[in-house]
């Protein structure tokens, strides 16, 4: 039988097994590593780099794990606070505006990809939107949750999700059903 | 299918599992030593260091003649106060016995 998550947990809290952190990181690192390449807008070096970087601090501050959440919740959290202490030194948190979302966008551009467009048009929205909308929709956290890895309040999860939704809808018009 | 069902099922395929490539290895190799082996180099601190003021007392003591002495004034004691002694040492034996047991009990529970 699989263990589960918390059990890897209990391993690694009670016996220090680093086996059994090594199975964490192997079950979470695709997932994680996948929300920092969009966050920070596919360097791929830069996330994976920031990836470990979540992972070693995670083991660091396993204690602090108390189980009330999903452990991925847990480790998007710590993925997500290692991204924005990276981007702040970089000052890199100031998405675009509204503006430049509708002159970049152009639909006939030369990749005809509906997965291209999609990338690009992810890659469009400011932070706050792209974080919400890589958290709820593509890795089907709640807006409990994704409020909790953002640390910001329901509604502004609820209003990003939103708002980053329409963007997309509106970038992506040529993609979606008539 | 309406317009979110789609962007949602678009949302989820443009994330393709990653392989490890070797990123699970990388992590493991920056990992602090494991506890266990921490608390071995510990112990065997604690233990040369324990032996080596054990040697340093019994050359400043005279060859241990402080131990004899002690036993000798430890004999002359009433009763009442040996059996005191003994009572209060238990007392804080099983004192910091207890607390090591509920800290490494709560430690397990988080």
């Amino acid at each position: 039988m699989e263990l589960t998550d918390a059990d890897l947990v209990a391993r690694v809290l009670v016996d220090d097994d680093q086996h059994a952190f090594g199975e964490l990181v192997r079950r979470h690192q695709s997932s994680v590593r996948g929300l920092l390449r969009q966050l920070t807008r596919t360097d791929v070096a830069l996330a994976d780099d920031l990836a470990q970087q979540a992972f070693l601090r995670a083991y660091k501050n396993i204690r602090s794990f108390r189980g009330e959440a999903r452990f991925s919740t847990w480790l998007y959290r710590i993925a997500y606070n290692c991204f924005r202490e990276d981007a702040r030194r970089r000052k890199e948190l100031v998405g675009i505006d509204e503006e430049q979302l509708q002159t970049q966008h152009d639909p006939q551009a030369a990749d005809p990809g509906l997965r291209h467009d999609l990338m690009r048009a992810l890659n469009l929205l400011p932070l706050n939107e792209r974080s919400a909308i890589l958290l709820c929709c593509q890795n089907g956290l709640s807006h409990d949750e994704a409020a909790s890895v953002l640390d910001i309040p329901l509604g502004t999860v609820k209003t990003n999700v939103l708002r980053g939704r329409e963007k997309l809808k509106r970038m992506l018009a040529d993609w979606g059903p008539n | 299918m309406n317009q979110e069902d789609w962007l949602d099922r678009e949302l989820r395929e443009a994330a393709p599992y990653i392989d490890d490539d070797g990123f699970t290895v990388r992590v493991l190799q920056q990992l602090p030593a494991p506890r266990r082996s921490r608390d071995l180099l510990r112990a065997v601190i604690l233990l040369g260091m324990t032996f080596l003021a054990s040697v340093l007392a019994y050359v400043v003591s005279g060859g241990g003649r402080f131990v004899s002495v002690s036993l000798e004034r430890l004999a002359a004691l009433p009763a009442l106060w040996v059996f005191v002694l003994a009572l209060a040492s238990g007392l804080v034996m099983a004192a910091a016995g207890a607390t090591a047991a509920i800290s490494r009990s709560r430690a397990s529970l988080t």
